[in-house]
């Protein structure tokens, strides 16, 4: 059934797709010669793709110098590589902040090292989809070092209000990591002016590479100590790990198809422009939010997200068959569930989970129309839903 | 009608176990509806061909479309071991012109009987 319909794709919170053919291509080039990577090699017959993904990053998200944008395997890595080293470099017994909006990718670190004694733990509310500054400030102690939270939820599609946030916590000398897995490539980011201590990003959201890669940016190398020790290619003499960057946390060898994707994947982002993604994603969320609202037995959890997520519940089914009905009889792929951010969907819905319908750059008009018209569909066939037993 | 393989699976938020099964043929207008006898059906039957799903609580759900060939099973994790060859029976035994549903019932009970056994202790 679902076979012979074409795909609309509207899961790109997940992971983003289709990729541009830029990226395609980078992916197959980079394979097809050795890989160069700088002081691991006399080769240089192939691109150092490495470091063109570190200037591309850079670019898009004014991040300065280049190599403080750190490479790792996705935006959970980079959570646990800052949260430990943080932890590493400062000493356990502090008090940290999160919130309520956040995903696993950040509570399960917070939690495990609050399970083994080595941190005391708030989790914030949210009011209206965000964090209030006001609450965040309510919550510092004298003891709180560090505060990790998400730049966007991957739920409601709300921005958080970092600007102002990190104000509050600098006042207070907090540490502050911002989780940009959901708006890194969605809305521009100015880390130049964010004042964030370190910003997480992944390469396979809204920058459209693929998965395997994400990374970290990080502003001053002594906040965070390395929790990964090995090869960098360069100091090789020296037993211990540089004290420079990014060899302070590289170590190994890199994602060399990866970092490929990455580049070409926020060259493509950049020469779209910001902007113009913002603008075309906020104009199609608003459209399906304004058609999703119009049935009286769906619920929309965020009336007017700032990034391209819609999440709601039909009255009467299941979230989980929602996303068994639009894969089957419509072809759209969607996501159902908790979304790995079960804290959120206690306070919005129970602990039930939504469906959540994510867009990217690819998104046409038309599968809009489609997805809101096969949501519709289902809400008003779900009075006519018969049982028996 | 028969499974013919698994296709898919995943262990579910909810703690059951997901799998999703290829069939023989695609599954027949009747199909839900003689499931019926083995515990609750629900539908959305105005949806593509008809979305139906079927839930025997401590044993299984499945969810599938009419006409489609690939179903959706939820198993309750604990006792998949003892329910799944009822499932695949389900399958099997059923006959578009009519289906004998004693023997089903007699295993039904056999089998409920060492579920309940197994997860309440009686």
């Amino acid at each position: 059934m679902a076979n012979t319909l074409p795909i609309i794709y509207l899961n790109n919170a997940a992971t983003t797709w289709p990729k541009p053919p830029e990226v395609l291509e980078v992916v197959r080039q980079s394979l097809a010669l050795p890989v160069f990577g700088s002081g691991r090699t006399t080769g240089s017959q192939g691109e150092d793709y490495i470091t063109l993904a570190r200037e591309a990053l850079s670019g898009l998200l004014n991040a300065d110098p280049p190599e403080h944008v750190v490479f790792t395997q996705n935006a959970t890595d980079s959570l646990n590589i800052l949260i430990q080293g943080f932890l590493a470099a400062n000493g356990d017994g502090c008090h940290v902040l999160t919130t309520a909006l956040d995903h696993n990718s950040v509570l399960r670190p917070l939690h495990e090292l609050e399970r083994q004694g080595r941190i005391r733990l708030t989790v914030l509310p949210f009011e209206d989809s965000a964090v209030r500054p006001e609450t965040v400030e309510a919550a510092i102690t004298p003891e709180t070092r560090l505060m990790v939270t998400a730049h966007g939820s991957n739920v409601l599609g709300s921005v958080q209000d970092v600007p102002r946030i990190g104000e509050v916590l600098h006042d207070h000398g907090v540490f502050f990591i911002v989780d940009g897995a959901q708006t890194a490539g969605h809305i521009p980011v100015d880390l130049g002016a964010l004042p964030a201590d370190a910003y997480v990003f992944t390469g396979h959201k809204g920058l459209l590479g693929i998965p395997g890669t994400g990374g970290f940016y990080l502003r001053d190398l002594e906040s965070v100590a390395p929790v990964r020790y090995g090869g960098t290619g360069t100091d090789s003499f020296s037993l211990y790990q540089p004290r420079e960057m990014p060899e302070r946390f590289e170590t190994g060898t890199h994602n060399y198809p990866g970092l490929a994707a990455l580049a070409a994947g926020a060259n493509y982002v950049a020469s779209i422009g910001m902007k113009a993604i913002a603008e075309k994603a906020e104009r199609q969320t608003a459209f399906l939010v304004r058609e999703l609202k119009e049935e009286p037995n769906v619920t929309v959890y965020n009336e007017s997200p700032s990034l391209p997520i819609v999440s709601f519940n039909i009255d009467g089914v299941e979230n989980d068959d929602v996303g068994f009905i639009l894969a089957r009889a419509y072809g759209i792929v969607a996501r159902t569930g908790l979304h790995c951010a079960p804290l959120v969907h206690r306070a919005i819905d129970g602990g039930r989970g939504s469906v959540r319908l994510s867009l990217s750059w690819f998104t046409t008009d038309e599968e809009c129309r489609t997805a809101a018209r096969a949501v519709k569909e289902i809400a008003r066939n779900a009075n006519s839903s018969v049982g028996s037993s | 009608m028969r499974i013919v393989r698994s296709v898919r699976h995943k262990s579910c938020a909810d703690g059951s176990f997901m799998k999703e099964f290829l069939l023989s043929t695609p599954i027949p207008e009747g199909f839900f509806a003689y499931l019926g006898n083995f515990g609750k059906v629900e539908a959305l039957p105005n949806i593509g061909e008809g979305f139906y799903k079927f839930e025997k609580p401590d044993w299984f759900s499945i969810k599938g479309f009419t006409g489609d060939t690939t179903v959706e099973v939820r198993f309750k994790k604990e006792v998949m071991d003892l329910t799944v060859d009822f499932l695949y029976l389900l399958f099997t035994t059923y006959r578009e012109e009519g289906t004998d549903l004693r023997v089903l019932k007699q295993r039904e009970q056999a089998v409920g009987r060492r579920v309940q056994e197994h997860l309440y202790g009686r």
